[in-house]
């Protein structure tokens, strides 16, 4: 495809034509993602994820008939690399909708995807793309075509905050629980940090300053030797897994243990056993099930793996299977445009997702969770699903503690 | 029929100093270059967006590192700095747009000024230390100002950037490839001719003069300290109107995109291209931002459907350009510029090449 788009370009050049338009029988969608850069860990698999279910779409009949013509590029998590993407697109492929990844390249192109009215399903699940109108005080700017599925980081950590307090309260502790938020001076783990630190005060705990750890992982003794000084008891960690490896193996050598918080993208199998003993109890929302679990929706997931893997052997993890959601979400969408005027455009599939109450995509029952999207909210869902780790000694398994069904407070919207 | 050869005289013939110092050594080549200037003007209309967004990254890098080349080729001086000042005049530009209404038109040459200011500072080390005590000094501004755009939230939006208007003249807004092409070809033109007359000037000859033999020059009654020092300021302003440019072209400015990973690229730039030669710094542009590109085109070539082979083509881009440093010094260490006047010495005698 991308050959085929580049012999193209090679060809209209020789013969001076200014244009590239798509086919009319395609929907272009682009689709940015991180194969390489600080956040691969988690982006490869998320990204073979989205490419597998886009390409098992084409491969069983399309949307509505239509095939999906995407274009993968790889931008290294680098935001300008992202824009300057995107402003290839718009001039090129001319996307109807586009799967992106991280959350400053995200809310960067949050006012050129309002512009230009394309759709973008991202895996930043900034609190700050919640809100499609602005009419929230607490919201910097609207963001009219962002979607992302699952619950955003802000609730994820409110979420894991009450469970904190409940945690508290159940071993019999008296005195102030202490909070604390980790993670780098980035967007990514940025983004909830302000908003889960009010929540945590209004939940009578002591909010601690925060410490900044780098993305990329590497070592972090001094970090933990803060976190042990700081005396905090719960600890909120806003990186990717590779990074929280890292840090909790520091932690580990130090002896800092207070209770780790892990978000959404920050904890999984792999990390699991990199991380051994260091890693033993760490909270993490999971947003679906795991490669080995029985949810009915999972013989779907399993035939897309097929699509690069045909033996189906290998083990996907807990970001392959959001991918997938993320795809087909946008599909039901294009499906529910398609039937409108005007066809599949942008702004249809907007209104497409708007439409969903309670909606699982057909054939990943159990997978994805029920989400919700209106005109003003764009909060999918706002249920956070808390477990807990446990290593032993080569092998793991995650603990169940209970669903937070976080509200939907208006002053939360957009923050 | 009038050949080219009739139009071309069958030698330089330079009988006052005067002559010796003008801006294109013979007619043929300002001829050339108006007739370049004034075919890329049709460039729009005929190119799609692809091939005008490789030109307009050329035009932005292309100044860039034409400032790079003042501080490094022309006065001897080493920055290992550049990409902040790169960057610090796309944010001075977006922060001044955003901030006070003044249209992008002006916040451009604005930024630049900024730019300039701070280059002036960070010079001043260049003043007293020279060789890898001013590669360290320079690395350190570097990192200084990195890290000061990862802070400070009130001007460059903090780690989550900051949106950059597009370029408007009159109310009249251009952000397509097309419109902006004509902008960066403009800046490109000004600050390409501002730079080629700087070198025939009095201070042209002192960077010159400071970078062949500092101790000589000093005797001939160069103030060496001013002349470092001015150098990294014309150079800074260079790399701020590049920076602007850039920021305003791409409508978003983070803090991600002026590493120190930019800096070296600017050195490969000037290094590749020809140290001390204004065209040099536009060669080796060209080359640094073609490279990546043809190394695309040849893996899509070679293995559309080998999906090691297009993971890897991150890698291969950076090796690359690694790779094409090291040959070049090897086998080019006068770079592009050089090779461009062999083949036009070649053509010269041509058949009659001794």
């Amino acid at each position: 495809m991308r050959k085929a788009l580049l012999c193209g370009t090679a060809l209209m050049a020789v013969f001076g034509l200014a244009t590239l338009a798509p086919a009319a029988d395609t929907i272009p969608v682009g689709h940015l993602a991180c194969y390489t850069g600080p956040t691969s860990d988690v982006g490869a698999p998320y990204g073979n994820g989205v490419a597998d279910a886009m390409k098992y779409i084409n491969e069983n009949g399309g949307v509505a008939g239509k095939q999906l013509e995407y274009e993968t590029v790889d931008y290294a998590y680098k935001a300008p690399q992202a824009i300057a993407t995107y402003k290839n697109w718009v001039s090129g492929l001319k996307p109807v909708a586009i799967q992106g990844w991280g959350t400053a390249d995200t809310e960067a192109l949050v006012q050129f995807v309002a512009r230009d009215e394309i759709p973008y399903f991202s895996a930043s699940y900034s609190g700050h793309l919640t809100d499609p109108t602005g009419k929230s005080p607490k919201t910097k700017s609207p963001a009219p075509y962002n979607f992302f599925y699952g619950p955003s980081y802000s609730d994820t950590c409110r979420g894991l905050v009450q469970w904190a307090a409940e945690d508290w309260k159940a071993k019999g502790k008296k005195e102030t629980p202490k909070f604390i938020h980790m993670g780098a001076n980035h967007p990514y783990p940025n983004a909830p940090k302000d908003a889960c630190a009010a929540y945590a005060k209004e939940l009578g705990f002591e909010v601690l300053n925060p410490i900044v750890y780098d993305l990329k992982p590497g070592d972090a003794k001094a970090q933990c030797l803060t976190l042990k000084d700081s005396g905090a008891n719960y600890a909120y960690l806003g990186n990717t897994a590779g990074s929280n490896i890292s840090l909790l193996n520091s932690c580990g050598t130090v002896g800092a243990k207070p209770q780790f918080l892990a978000n959404v993208w920050g904890w999984d199998e792999n990390s699991i056993k990199a991380a051994q003993e260091s890693g033993d109890g760490v909270a993490v929302p999971l947003g679906s099930p795991s490669w080995k679990e029985d949810a009915p929706g999972m013989k779907t997931v399993r035939a897309i793996a097929k699509v690069s893997d045909p033996t189906g052997d290998t083990y996907r993890n807990l970001h392959y299977m959001r991918g997938v959601c993320s795809v087909f979400y946008m599909k039901d969408a294009m499906i529910a445009a398609d039937k409108m005027k005007g066809g599949i455009t942008g702004p249809n599939i907007k209104k497409g997702m708007e439409q969903m109450v309670n909606h699982v995509p057909a054939g990943l029952e159990g997978v994805c969770l029920p989400s919700t999207w209106t005109g003003e909210d764009h909060r999918g869902t706002t249920s956070v699903q808390v477990y807990t780790t446990t290593y032993n000694g080569g092998d793991f398994k995650f603990n169940k503690q209970s669903t937070i069904d976080v509200p939907r407070r208006d002053d939360w919207l957009g923050w | 029929m009038a050949s080219a050869h009739s139009r071309m005289r069958c030698g330089e013939f330079r009988t006052t100093y005067q002559a010796d110092m003008t801006i294109f050594p013979t007619p043929l080549a300002r001829r050339v270059a108006i007739g370049s200037v004034l075919l890329l003007l049709l460039a729009p209309l005929v190119l799609n967006a692809y091939y005008l967004n490789l030109m307009i990254q050329i035009g932005y890098y292309g100044i860039a590192a034409l400032g790079l080349n003042i501080v490094v080729g022309f006065t001897g001086q080493i920055s290992l700095g550049h990409a902040a000042f790169f960057g610090l005049g796309a944010f001075t530009s977006a922060w001044i747009s955003n901030n006070s209404g003044i249209p992008v038109f002006f916040t451009i040459p604005l930024a630049g000024m900024l730019t300039m200011a701070v280059g002036l500072i960070v010079g001043i080390p260049a003043g007293r230390i020279k060789g890898l005590y001013l590669a360290i000094a320079t690395l350190a501004s570097q990192y200084i100002l990195e890290d000061f755009f990862a802070r400070a939230d009130w001007f460059t939006g903090g780690s989550s950037g900051a949106m950059a208007k597009p370029f408007s003249i009159f109310g009249h807004e251009m952000y397509t490839d097309q419109s902006f092409f004509y902008v960066v070809l403009f800046y490109v033109v000004v600050m390409f001719v501002a730079g080629a007359n700087l070198m025939r000037s009095r201070d042209g000859r002192a960077f010159i003069a400071v970078r062949d033999h500092y101790l000589s020059a000093e005797i001939m009654g160069i103030n060496l300290n001013k002349y470092r020092i001015l150098s990294f300021g014309i150079s800074s302003f260079y790399a701020g109107i590049g920076g602007a440019l850039f920021g305003h072209y791409l409508g978003f400015v983070s803090v991600e995109g002026f590493t120190l990973v930019l800096s070296i690229q600017f050195l490969a730039m000037v290094i590749i291209g020809g140290l001390g030669s204004v065209m040099g710094a536009m060669f080796g542009t060209v080359f640094m931002v073609l490279l990546p590109e043809v190394m695309e085109f040849g893996v899509y070539l070679v293995g559309s459907d080998n999906t090691a082979l297009t993971q890897a083509l991150a890698y291969i881009k950076e090796m690359a350009i690694g790779l094409a440093i090291i040959l070049f010094l090897i086998f080019e260490p006068d770079g592009l510029s050089h090779r461009w006047k062999m083949i036009k010495n070649y053509w010269k005698l041509y058949p009659f090449s001794y």
